[in-house]
């Protein structure tokens, strides 16, 4: 390139219409975020919609998709939601067990797994697990599918893309999290039982009596009804970074970043909001 | 086999004496601010198989994504069997959508279904047969373009040029009226190329369907093509009109002469002199 051209761009870089551009890039910022925003909120209301028209027959539902994405988040989901929920009961217990036990108070580090787990931490850990493989899955799947242009050729044929390829996996992972929550909060219950036996000494039968008495079926259900809000939150924001990815391998990695993260910020963002709302009902 | 459900003109044994399937009025194709083409307009009629052609980035492929209804043009109409596409409402536009068929340039199999389901899906949507017949249409077209065998197999397990084929089967299925061909031969070997050459030009044979082509490969188009339209990017709108032979033989344009004759344009970078 000429020296002078070289010496024109510098100039024009440098003048004081490159720097009257600046602020204006914050309102179109805002406007693309609010964009997306108002995006995100007709993605979210195409979910019922497209429920409603399935369940009115009006509608090819993908069953062997559904079976498939299913058995991906169940049973292909079982041994590291087992790994990480028994760490996390022990863990419990274990810095439980340290405090506890100054005050003579061991026995009741039962108390403590058993409350946590099953409030708290089966529900949250379980999707923060689903959110990074299952959520990650969906998202990398998706839009593998937008830049191999397999979504545009669905839209050819007329088919609902959210319908045909969110809806299953929505309905699959947010029926599926109430069982692996469950599954959760017995392997925590487990972590915190081998701690509790094998480092405190405390009787298996005394640990698990101790745990039954603390235990009632208000915490379930609020964790039930915690990992049911999750898994459809993991899976929508997964479905939807993945139907929103840029045509290219950079956007099939932005698109399964950007799922994993707003799906695990998500997820604790809605636990507080439980919190706050089980406090309010005196839960 | 029923007939795909957009009403259009009977197919005639002579390319380009039908009444037009597609019709494009003063097309002006927009991303955001940016403008890609304006005042693209041509008529296809049944039996023609019809080239778009320009360089690359000039909007060939946009140009496809607008006529069947995956972009909407920022000015001028697309007409599908005489009618407007974008006046209609949702259904309207779905009828006219099931008209067209679509071969991507990745040929855009659905990678989790095998070639047989990647080849009914378009039936089940598109036309009235039950599965028996699906199955047996998937058949007859899986042999026309010699991959019956492979109808079990996953796009995973082809060649790039079996999945073309593939996707070419899965495009004329139905028996649309006006089938969208975007780059066929692409990443294919001069036999491989000339196998799906033959293949289009006896689609429109043996169903008289309109063939909209957009390819950059010069013995492909003079082969196959009845008619066509040439983009400029600079200009950003049509610079040439007629079959790819005419503007081989009389196009003046120096972008037109250029590309036909495969030479440089007079203002590229590396025509000094040795």
């Amino acid at each position: 390139m000429p020296v002078q051209q070289d010496a024109a761009i510098v100039a024009a870089v440098a003048t004081p219409d490159r720097k009257r551009a600046a602020p204006v890039r914050v309102p179109v910022a805002l406007a693309a975020f609010l964009a997306k925003g108002a995006d995100a909120i007709e993605f979210l209301g195409q979910i019922p919609l497209s429920t409603a028209a399935l369940l009115a027959a009006r509608r090819r539902f993908p069953l062997r998709d559904f079976i498939r994405v299913t058995m991906q988040c169940s049973a292909e989901a079982l041994l590291i939601v087992l790994v990480v929920n028994v760490l996390v009961g022990a863990i419990l217990a274990f810095v439980g067990a340290v405090q506890l036990v100054k005050f003579g108070a061991g026995i009741y580090v039962a108390d403590l797994v058993g409350i946590a787990v099953s409030r708290e931490m089966a529900a949250v850990m379980t999707a923060v697990v689903m959110a990074g493989r299952t959520g990650a899955s969906f998202a990398a799947e998706l839009a593998t599918m937008q830049t191999n242009e397999e979504i545009d050729a669905l839209s050819v044929l007329g088919l609902d893309t959210v319908a045909y390829l969110a809806l299953p996996r929505v309905l699959a992972l947010t029926l599926v999290m109430p069982l692996l929550y469950l599954y959760g909060c017995a392997a925590g219950l487990l972590g915190g039982l081998l701690v509790a036996s094998g480092m405190m000494n405390l009787a298996p039968s005394a640990y698990l009596d101790r745990t039954v008495e603390a235990l009632n079926a208000t915490q379930f259900v609020l964790g039930a009804s915690k990992s049911l809000s999750f898994g459809f939150l993991v899976a929508m924001t997964a479905c939807w970074y993945g139907l929103h990815a840029d045509r290219s391998a950079a956007g099939v990695g932005q698109a399964t970043t950007g799922a994993v993260v707003a799906g695990i910020v998500g997820v604790i963002a809605l636990d507080a909001v439980f919190a706050v709302c089980a406090n309010a009902l005196g839960w | 086999m029923p007939a795909a459900t957009l009403a259009l003109p009977a197919p005639s044994d002579r390319p380009g004496s039908g009444a037009p399937v597609l019709e494009v009025r003063g097309l002006e194709m927009r991303f955001g601010d940016r403008l890609v083409q304006q005042g693209v307009s041509f008529t296809v009629p049944a039996s023609t198989i019809f080239a778009i052609m320009g360089v690359s980035g000039c909007g060939k492929s946009t140009l496809l994504r607008h006529v069947i209804g995956l972009l909407e043009p920022a000015g001028g109409q697309v007409l599908l069997g005489g009618t407007s596409y974008w006046d209609g409402d949702d259904a309207a536009r779905r009828r006219l959508r099931t008209g067209c068929g679509m071969l991507f340039q990745s040929a855009a199999l659905w990678s989790s279904m095998t070639i047989r389901e990647n080849v009914c899906l378009p039936l089940e949507q598109m036309t009235d047969m039950d599965q028996r017949q699906r199955d047996a249409r998937a058949t007859e077209v899986l042999q026309w373009v010699e991959l019956e065998a492979f109808a079990a197999f996953y796009p995973a397990d082809l060649s790039g040029g079996m999945r073309k084929r593939a996707g070419l089967a899965r495009a004329i299925g139905a028996s649309p009226p006006l089938l969208l061909l975007d780059e066929p031969s692409s990443g294919l070997d001069p036999i491989g190329s000339r196998r799906l050459d033959d293949l289009i030009l006896d689609v429109r044979q043996r169903t008289g369907a309109a063939v909209v082509l957009v390819s950059h490969e010069l013995p492909s188009l003079l082969a196959i093509a009845d008619d066509g339209i040439f983009l400029d990017a600079d200009s950003k709108c049509p610079i040439g009109h007629g079959s790819p032979r005419q503007l081989l033989e009389s196009g003046t344009n120096p972008t037109v002469k250029a590309f036909m004759h495969r030479e440089r344009l007079p203002d590229a970078p590396g025509k000094a002199a040795p």
